[in-house]
C-alpha cells in the first residue's frame, strides 16, 4: 500500500495495472477507473443496458429462444471432440487449412508460418479478443510485421497501448473529448478531429488504404458450424466483412468452445446476440461464411492476384481443462454478448480495466482469466457481489455470481489466513474448510454468530459502533471501512418480540403460513417483520413466526461454500416440517429469499427438497397481492392511503435480488393500487450489496455506485417535494439512509400503517 | 412467408428498415420504373457497379447497366474507389428490417461493401417474418442453410467514437427499392 500512497498524484495506465493477480493492482485500477473513466462507462454501458431491455422484450419468444440457445451449447461443449474432428475434415474438404492450437504460443508459432509463407508485411485484424488472448498483436509485431486494428475501438486502444476495458465495446471507455486528444497527440495532422464524425472520417482513410494494401487479414468468430464449416461474424462497421474478403489470406480465430453442430442451429443466436449485446434487433453486419470464399481476392495494382487461402486457427488454451471442471465449464457457454457486463452496476461504474484482467472483464471475466491463464488473475471478481441482475439477461442461462462465489472459494484458499482468523471461526462455527482463510470474511460470511451477540450486548454494542477506537481497529482488523455507519442492533430481536404479541388471529384460519425469522430482520429491522405480522393477520392469515438461524446468503457471498451448504442444509430441515403442516414460508429479507428461490439448486443435494422451498417461499408483499386475489378483495377495501403517517409520495427501490426472482412488480403494483404515488429506481443495484460496501477496498465504489439511486430520488423529487423512502433490503436501506440521512421505511411497515383495521 | 402474408409484411419491414437508417422507396417491378428511381438515387455518383443478379426478372436488373457512368468490367482499383454499388438482395427480414445478400455472383460481395453508396432491389416476395427463417430447409429453397450470406441491417455504423456516427468501412447509405 506504501507504493500506491506514493503514486496517488499520478494516475496508472491500464496497462500497468492489468494483472490482478496483485490486490494492489486491483485497488489502483478501481482509483484510476473512479477518476478518469467513470461517467463514460456508466454513460455508455447503462445506454446499451437500456437497450438490451427494450430489445429483448420485443422478442415475442425470448425465454425460449434462450432455452434453445443455451441447449445447443450445453450439447456442443458435450461433444466438443468429435464437433472438432467433423470440423476439421468439412474445412479441409472445401480446402482451406485447420490448426488446433493447444495454447497462446502455439497459435502465435502458426499464424507467423503462415505470415512469413507469404511475406507478409501488413497484416489487417478485425475484432477478435481471442487475439488478445493469445497476445497476438505483440507476436507479429516482434517478427517485424505491421499489425492494423481496423475495429474503430481497436484502433483507438492500439495507439494509446491499452488492454479492451470491454468485450464488444473495446473502448468504450474513452470519450469523443479524449479520442480527440488522444489523436491530437498520436498524430500530427491538421485534420479537423471535433465531432464523431471527423474522427470516424479520419480513421476510416487511414484503415482503407490498409485493407486495399493487407496481405493477410484476421478475424474472429461468434460461432462456428460444425456440419458446414459456416462462420458466424457479427460488427457493426464493415471491417470484419473487409478483412475478410479483400485480402487474398483470411485467417479465423476462434476458441473451440465457438464451435456448435450445425448451421441450422446459428438461428436462434441471430437475434438473442444483437438484442442482449447492444440492444438492437440486428447488428449492421451478421455475415455467414463458408470459407474459402469463391470470388477472386483483391490485387490492388503493383499486386500479384494470388488464390484465396483460409486459415481456422482453434485454439484450446485450458480450454478443455476448463470443460473438465464443472465450475468453468459453464464459462464455455458463454456467447461473449456482454450483457452480463452492462447490467452490472459495479462494472457500470469502473468497466474491465478495473473489473477485468488483462484480456477478459465483468461477470464472466473471472471465470475465463481463471481458465485461460491462472486463477490468481481472477481477483477481480471480488467485485461481482452476487447481486445476480446478469442472471435473467445472459441469454445462455449462465449462473454468473455462482461463478464468482465458486472463484471466491478458491481464491480464499489460495489467501493467507490471518491470527484470528481461526478463531473467528471456531466461535461462530464456520466449516472446518472455511476456517483457513481472511478474517473479514469469516466475520461477514458468519454475520448470523456476530448479530446474536451484538443484540445480546445492545446497547453497549451499538455505543461501541460508533467509537472512533473501536471503528480503527475493526478497519485494521476486519477491513470495514470507518466512514461507513454501522447498522445498529435491536435490543430485542423479532423472535422475541413476537413471543409477546400473541396471535389474535384464529387457530383454524384457511391460510397458513410461517414468517422466516432471516438474520437481518430478526436482529437488525424487528419492526418490518411485526409489520409483516400485523398485516398478515389483518388479512386473516395464521401466521407463526420460525426460529432465527442462518439460510447461508452471508457464507455465499464470502465464497465460504461449505457453510452455506451446511447452513441451507439445516435451514431446510428446520423449515421441513412447517411446509409438511400446510404453511407457506415468509421471507421478509430479499436476499434470504432468493437463497430459497434460486441458489439452494446449488445448495442443497436433495433437489426435490429444493423444488418444495422454491415453489413455497414467498416475498411477503409478494403474498398479500396473491391473497388478495385469491379472495377477490380489492386492495382499497384493506388499506387506506390516507392513514399514511408519511403522506401519499414514495419512492420505492426494489431489491436487485428481489428483481431477479420476479418479486419487486407486486410491491410496486399494490402500492400504486393503494393510492400511493410510486416513484421508482431504474439501478440495477444499490451498491451496498451486503458486506460489500463496509469493506475498506471497495467503500469508495460502493458510494459512487449508490451515487445513481441517490440522484435518481434527488431527480423523482424535483416534481413536487419529498417522498417517503421505501426500500425492500437491508443493505438498500443502509445505502439510501447514508446518501440521504433519512429515514427508509420497508414496504410493509407502510402497509401496516395504512391498514383500515 | 408465405405469399398471402407478403403485404403486411412489406410494410413491416419498410417501417423497421428506415428505423435502421436504411432508405426505402416502394417501386414497381418495371424496368421503367426502377431505371427512373436508380437514375434519382444515383444522381451525382461518378462510377457505379452494378452486380450480377440471380432471382429477379432479367430484364430488371439490366436497365441498371444502362444507367450513366456505369463501370461495366471494373478492375479492382476502380471498385476500390467508385461511388455506388446495385446488388440484388437474396431476402429481406420484416422484423429488424434488414436486406439478405447472398454472395458469390460476380461484384455482388464488392458491390455491398466498398462503395459509400449500396442500392439493394428486394423482391417483395421474398420478404420473410424473421431472421431465423432464412435458417429453415423449407424456406427460399432452403439456400439460406447454403450460401454465404449477410444480413445487413442499415448503413455501417459506430459508435466508438462518441456519439453513434453511420458511415463507418462499409457504406454511408443504404437505399432500398422494394419491388412490388
Amino acid at each position: 500500500m506504501a507504493s500506491s500512497k506514493s503514486r496517488s498524484a499520478q494516475v496508472d495506465s491500464p496497462r500497468e495495472i492489468a494483472n490482478k493477480s496483485d490486490q494492489g493492482n486491483l485497488l489502483r485500477a478501481i482509483r484510476m477507473a473512479l477518476e478518469v473513466q467513470s461517467a463514460t462507462i456508466r454513460f455508455n454501458t447503462q445506454d446499451h443496458n437500456r437497450g438490451r431491455y427494450s430489445a429483448t422484450e420485443a422478442l415475442p419468444d425470448y425465454d425460449a429462444l434462450k432455452d434453445r440457445a443455451r441447449k445447443i451449447k450445453e450439447q456442443a461443449i458435450a461433444h466438443l471432440p468429435d464437433l472438432v474432428r467433423e470440423l476439421e475434415a468439412v474445412v479441409r474438404g472445401r480446402g482451406g487449412h485447420v490448426f488446433v492450437a493447444a495454447n497462446a504460443e502455439d497459435a502465435c508459432r502458426y499464424i507467423l508460418g503462415v505470415c512469413e509463407e507469404h511475406a507478409a508485411k501488413l497484416v489487417v485484424k478485425g475484432k477478435s479478443i481471442t487475439s488478445e488472448e493469445i497476445r497476438l498483436n505483440r507476436a507479429l509485431e516482434a517478427a517485424g510485421i505491421e499489425v492494423a486494428e481496423s475495429d474503430l475501438a481497436e484502433f483507438i486502444l492500439q495507439i494509446a497501448d491499452e488492454q479492451p476495458s470491454h468485450i464488444v465495446a473495446p473502448a468504450i471507455h474513452y470519450s469523443r473529448e479524449r479520442i480527440t486528444a488522444l489523436f491530437k497527440r498520436k498524430f500530427q495532422t491538421d485534420s479537423p478531429l471535433d465531432t464523431g464524425e471527423e474522427l470516424t472520417k479520419f480513421a476510416r482513410q487511414r484503415l482503407r488504404e490498409k485493407f486495399l494494401r493487407a496481405d493477410i487479414g484476421v478475424t474472429g468468430a461468434n460461432l462456428i458450424a460444425a456440419d458446414s464449416g459456416t462462420l458466424m461474424l457479427v460488427e457493426s462497421e464493415g471491417n470484419i466483412r473487409m478483412s475478410s474478403f479483400l485480402p487474398p489470406v483470411h485467417i479465423a480465430i476462434a476458441g473451440v468452445e465457438k464451435i456448435i453442430a450445425a448451421r441450422r442451429d446459428m438461428a436462434p443466436f441471430l437475434e438473442l446476440l444483437a438484442a442482449s449485446g447492444t440492444g438492437q434487433k440486428l447488428t449492421s453486419y451478421t455475415s455467414f461464411l463458408n470459407p474459402p470464399l469463391d470470388d477472386p481476392p483483391f490485387a490492388m495494382p503493383g499486386k500479384p492476384r494470388k488464390t484465396r487461402e483460409f486459415h481456422l486457427v482453434l485454439i484450446d488454451n485450458g480450454r478443455l481443462r476448463m470443460r473438465e471442471d464443472p465450475v468453468l465449464r459453464e464459462a464455455l457457454y458463454c456467447i461473449r454478448c456482454s450483457a452480463c457486463l452492462n447490467a452490472c452496476a459495479n462494472f457500470q461504474a469502473v468497466g474491465g480495466h478495473a473489473f477485468g484482467g488483462e484480456t477478459y472483464s465483468g461477470g464472466m471475466g473471472g471465470a475465463w482469466e481463471a481458465g485461460t491463464a491462472k486463477l490468481e488473475n481472477a481477483r477481480f471478481s471480488e467485485l461481482c457481489t452476487g447481486c445476480s441482475r446478469c442472471v435473467t439477461a445472459c441469454p445462455v442461462r449462465i449462473d454468473i455470481p455462482w461463478l464468482n462465489e465458486n472463484l471466491h472459494e478458491r481464491l480464499n484458499h489460495t489467501d493467507e489466513s490471518s491470527a484470528i482468523s481461526g478463531f473467528l471461526g471456531a466461535i461462530s462455527s464456520a466449516a472446518e474448510k472455511d476456517t483457513q482463510i481472511p478474517s473479514a470474511k469469516i466475520f461477514f460470511g458468519n454475520f448470523h454468530f456476530f448479530a446474536k451477540w451484538g443484540v445480546r450486548l445492545a446497547p453497549f454494542s451499538n455505543a461501541m459502533a460508533g467509537k472512533k477506537f473501536a471503528r480503527i481497529i475493526m478497519e485494521r482488523s476486519l477491513g470495514i471501512d470507518r466512514r461507513r455507519a454501522l447498522p445498529a442492533f435491536s435490543r430485542r430481536t423479532l423472535v422475541q418480540a413476537a413471543r409477546e404479541l400473541e396471535s389474535r388471529a384464529g387457530k383454524r384460519q384457511e391460510t397458513k403460513a410461517v414468517l422466516f425469522a432471516d438474520v437481518y430482520t430478526n436482529y437488525g429491522l424487528p419492526e418490518r417483520g411485526l409489520a409483516a405480522l400485523r398485516t398478515l393477520r389483518a388479512l386473516g392469515v395464521d401466521v407463526v413466526v420460525s426460529e432465527s438461524i442462518p439460510e447461508g446468503r452471508a457464507a455465499l457471498s464470502q465464497g465460504m461454500i461449505t457453510t452455506a451448504k451446511e447452513q441451507a442444509g439445516r435451514a431446510a430441515n428446520a423449515l421441513e416440517p412447517y411446509l409438511t403442516a400446510g404453511r407457506d414460508i415468509i421471507v421478509i429479507e430479499p436476499s434470504a429469499l432468493a437463497m430459497f428461490r434460486r441458489d439452494y439448486c446449488h445448495l442443497l443435494d436433495d433437489k426435490d427438497q429444493f423444488e418444495r422451498l422454491r415453489m413455497r417461499t414467498f416475498e411477503p408483499v409478494e403474498y398479500i397481492v396473491r391473497l388478495l386475489e385469491k379472495s377477490g378483495r380489492r386492495a382499497m377495501e384493506i388499506f387506506d392511503v390516507r392513514r399514511s403517517p408519511v403522506g401519499s409520495r414514495i419512492f420505492f427501490h426494489s431489491h436487485c435480488q428481489q428483481k431477479t426472482i420476479g418479486c419487486a412488480a407486486p410491491t410496486e403494483a399494490l402500492l400504486r393500487e393503494i393510492g400511493f404515488d410510486v416513484a421508482t429506481s431504474s439501478v440495477e443495484c444499490c451498491g451496498m450489496a451486503g458486506s460489500f460496501g463496509y469493506k475498506k477496498d471497495y467503500y469508495d465504489l460502493s458510494m459512487a455506485v449508490g451515487a445513481d439511486l441517490i440522484q435518481q430520488v434527488v431527480a423523482a423529487e424535483k416534481d413536487g417535494g419529498p417522498r417517503a423512502l421505501i426500500a425492500s433490503g437491508t443493505s438498500c436501506t443502509e445505502q439510501l439512509h447514508s446518501g440521504l440521512k433519512r429515514p427508509v421505511q420497508h414496504p410493509l411497515e407502510l402497509l401496516a400503517a395504512v391498514l383500515k383495521t | 412467408m408465405a405469399a398471402n402474408q407478403s403485404l403486411p409484411l412489406a410494410d413491416l419491414f419498410l417501417m423497421n428498415a428506415r428505423d435502421a437508417a436504411a432508405t426505402v422507396e416502394r417501386v414497381a417491378a418495371s424496368p421503367a420504373a426502377v431505371f427512373k428511381a436508380l437514375e434519382m438515387t444515383t444522381k451525382g455518383a461518378r462510377s457505379i457497379v452494378v452486380a450480377t443478379g440471380e432471382w429477379l426478372p432479367p430484364e430488371i436488373l439490366s436497365v441498371a447497366r444502362d444507367l450513366p457512368n456505369v463501370i461495366a468490367s471494373p478492375s479492382d482499383e476502380q471498385l476500390a474507389r467508385a461511388d455506388a454499388g446495385i446488388t440484388e438482395a437474396f431476402a429481406g427480414v420484416a422484423s429488424s428490417g434488414s436486406i439478405c445478400v447472398a454472395l458469390g455472383t460476380p461484384l455482388t460481395a464488392a458491390a455491398s461493401l466498398l462503395m459509400p453508396l449500396h442500392i439493394v432491389l428486394l423482391a417483395a416476395r421474398r420478404i420473410v417474418a424473421r431472421p431465423r427463417d432464412l435458417f429453415d430447409g423449407e424456406c427460399l429453397g432452403g439456400e439460406g442453410l447454403q450460401r454465404n450470406l449477410v444480413f445487413i441491417t442499415g448503413p455501417s455504423a459506430t459508435a466508438d467514437m462518441g456519439p453513434l456516427v453511420r458511415g463507418v468501412h462499409g457504406p454511408h447509405r443504404l437505399h432500398i427499392l422494394l419491388l412490388e
